[in-house]
């Protein structure tokens, strides 16, 4: 087991953007352990383990979606009504396996609603998520009435708070899924088809890439992967409610921008988001160890989004204007335009 | 490419280094188990920061911290949200401190967490809202629900009389001490006041005035012969009262809820608010660090017992209900007198 694993990970190869981020992590998760309490207890180490899953979960839909240049504004709610159609289920005295079928269903059934939308008509993914985004929550209210459903089977709670050996269950789902993420993106036509729409919608068109199709596996992976959340989050929660994982849209995109995919389109990986998600997580943790107070999270989290975003967008700048001289300067040295 | 990557470095070494410096002076402190330094580091948790109750239960419990030399972290969600408080329990437990006594947002959402921090041989109890009895071994209560309960129906009924409609304006909806509230102010109405009718379901505001203000206007529209209101969570009679004012229904409308005097001075004064019933959250954030001590002492609770700055707590027979005392009616005439 171990050698298959060590070479594995040894055949993972970075990009300078990942080392940089890997060593942003790295110096972070030093200078916690060494000055915010128990940082490195089990305690919390496990704790950070089980928080991060749902969250790097939406992060990963989020990525594969703000790589074709969308983005899915709904997806944090539809987690949330894909967790109440596991809840209500898992109330009417439904198997678990079968309330889980319940949770995958309403969570691709809002996901095509996307999907055959954005793909099927020229809307842009922000307007139409925006409108799925506050139907989704409109749906979630009028069902539960802005309470939550509560009173799960105890089999239930074991894949939000079961462990195998040190790892909490969420954090092993997490991984694999991870791990499936990138076979798909860099192993499959459709992973393919991901980057080239995101860098040319048109060429990739006329290129022959079924755009339609992809994009509706895009959407469709997006809301799996809300469903996935819903699935750790309300086994955490022992309750689904229309808000639980609201803050995780602006969190995620903050997360997946930070792991160095474009959102612009066409470049992400998910290494870069793993190890993005990863800081947000050990930076929220040690600012509770802390004591800050918890409005202060808030601005500092808020300020990292702005910061990165800015950031992304002057090196897009600068490498804009870059290859704008590049180009200049072989026109003018292969001597001007024909004729 | 690069560049960015150094920005970022740069950027979040920074902000680490500043966050360090902000918290660890004061986290460091009280940092690993308050038992190195020989007192106890008891957590208190609201239902949310920011909002003028739960302030001054801080200042209450803060003032107990010092009273009785242990160390008190104030802390909570920004939203009442239950999944951002089962955050804020999971790194308490990995701070390891002594007790956590927390005011659950939904408390079978917070289930799971507190029999982890049980495990962890943290002391759990609740405070003014109960969480599931089978984790808690103190349910800190600021007065008798049942009571308090029939109270607000009794004042509602003095000023609208026994027959009419009327609406509720409630916090979160699953917030356990309101709803019990609720209910026992319905069964109290059914059972002796059955003329009077209740327009719809409770109508949550999760605790923002705001909303509370917004609702009101909306059931004002949808029932034109509403001659009440019932206000739960202290932000809602506030919004209900604004509504009130604004529309120009002071006599029309009785206006009955749980709220802070001070903040609700403006409104009583010109009767957009009728009656506000409360206790005083400072004195129940001190109640509560003084009972956590207890605990972690190894003291039981003893019914009559006399708690100084409290006075004469009652504890029902499960030997862990603790009733502060009882509520207190802020009216036009007397709501000066008290500072919260």
């Amino acid at each position: 087991m171990k050698p298959i694993v060590l070479k594995s990970l040894a055949a993972i190869k970075l990009t300078g953007y990942e080392k940089i981020l890997l060593g942003v992590f790295a110096c972070l998760f030093a200078l916690f352990s060494l000055t915010a309490p128990n940082f490195l207890s089990s305690v919390n180490l496990q704790s950070m383990m089980v928080q991060m899953p749902e969250f790097g979960l939406i992060a990963l839909g989020l990525m594969v979606v703000v790589m074709t240049a969308g983005i899915d504004l709904s997806v944090t709610y539809l987690a949330a009504l894909s967790g109440i159609a596991i809840a209500w289920a898992l109330v009417q005295g439904w198997p678990v396996p079968l309330a889980l079928a319940a949770g995958a269903g309403a969570a691709l059934l809002c996901g095509s609603f996307n999907a055959l939308l954005i793909a099927g008509t020229g809307v842009s993914p922000i307007v139409l998520t925006l409108g799925s985004m506050i139907l989704f929550e409109g749906i979630a209210l009028r069902l539960t009435k802005g309470g939550s459903i509560s009173g799960f089977p105890e089999s239930y709670y074991l894949i939000g708070g079961g462990h195998i050996g040190p790892i909490p269950v969420p954090m092993l789902i997490f991984a694999v899924v991870a791990v499936l993420t990138a076979v798909l993106l860099n192993r499959t036509a459709w992973g393919r088809g991901v980057f080239m729409i995101g860098s040319n919608p048109t060429a990739s068109k006329f290129s022959g890439i079924p755009v339609r199709s992809v994009l509706i596996r895009v959407y469709l992976f997006s809301a799996f992967m809300a469903f996935l959340a819903a699935i750790i989050m309300t086994s955490r929660y022992n309750s689904a409610k229309v808000d639980y994982g609201s803050s995780y849209l602006m969190q995620g995109l903050a997360a997946v921008v930070l792991g160095g995919t474009s959102i612009t389109g066409g470049s992400g990986t998910v290494k870069g988001t793993v190890i993005g998600v990863a800081i947000f997580q050990i930076l929220s943790s040690a600012l509770n160890l802390y004591s800050i107070s918890p409005h202060i999270v808030n601005v500092l989290m808020g300020g990292i989004l702005i910061a990165v975003l800015l950031v992304d967008y002057l090196v897009k700048m600068r490498q804009r204007a870059a290859r704008l001289r590049k180009a200049k300067g072989s026109q003018a040295s292969s001597g001007g335009n024909a004729g | 490419m690069k560049r960015k990557g150094m920005v970022l470095f740069i950027l979040s070494l920074a902000l680490a280094l500043v966050a360090s410096a902000c918290g660890g002076g004061s986290g460091g402190k009280g940092g690993g188990s308050g038992s190195s330094d020989g007192s106890y580091t008891i957590a208190v948790v609201p239902k949310l920061v920011g909002i003028p109750y739960f302030n001054a239960s801080e200042t209450g419990a803060k003032k107990a911290g010092e009273d009785l030399g242990v160390e008190v972290i104030y802390t909570g969600p920004t939203e009442p949200d239950a999944a951002q408080q089962v955050k804020v329990i999971e790194d308490l437990i990995s701070k390891k401190v002594d007790a956590i006594a927390v005011a659950p947002n939904d408390p079978a959402a917070l289930t799971p967490v507190l029999k982890k921090a049980k495990d962890a041989g943290i002391l759990v109890m609740d405070w003014d809202t109960p969480a599931d009895q089978s984790v808690v071994e103190l349910s800190v209560h600021q007065i008798d629900d049942q009571q308090f309960g029939e109270h607000l129906v009794d004042k509602l009924v003095e000023l609208m009389g026994d027959s009419g409609e009327f609406a509720i304006v409630t916090g979160g909806l699953s917030a356990n001490n309101l709803n019990t509230w609720i209910d026992y102010g319905l069964k109290h109405i059914e059972a002796n006041y059955p003329g009077l009718k209740l327009v719809t379901e409770r109508v949550p505001s999760d605790e923002k005035q705001q909303v509370a203000y917004q609702k009101t206007l909306d059931l004002l529209k949808a029932y034109p012969n509403l001659k009440g209101f019932l206000g739960y969570s202290t932000p809602a009679p506030l919004g209900i009262a604004q509504a009130i004012q604004e529309k120009g229904l002071q006599d029309q409308i009785a206006v009955v809820g749980t709220a802070l005097p001070t903040d609700s001075g403006p409104y009583l004064e010109d009767g957009s608010l009728d009656v506000a019933a409360l206790w005083d959250p400072g004195k129940l954030g001190y109640l509560t660090v003084y009972l956590a001590k207890h605990a972690l002492e190894g003291n039981k609770v003893e019914n009559g017992m006399d708690v100084p700055n409290v006075g004469k707590i009652e504890v029902k027979s499960d030997g862990k209900t603790v009733i502060m005392g009882p509520p207190t009616d802020f009216l036009k005439d007397n709501y000066k007198n008290y500072d919260f």
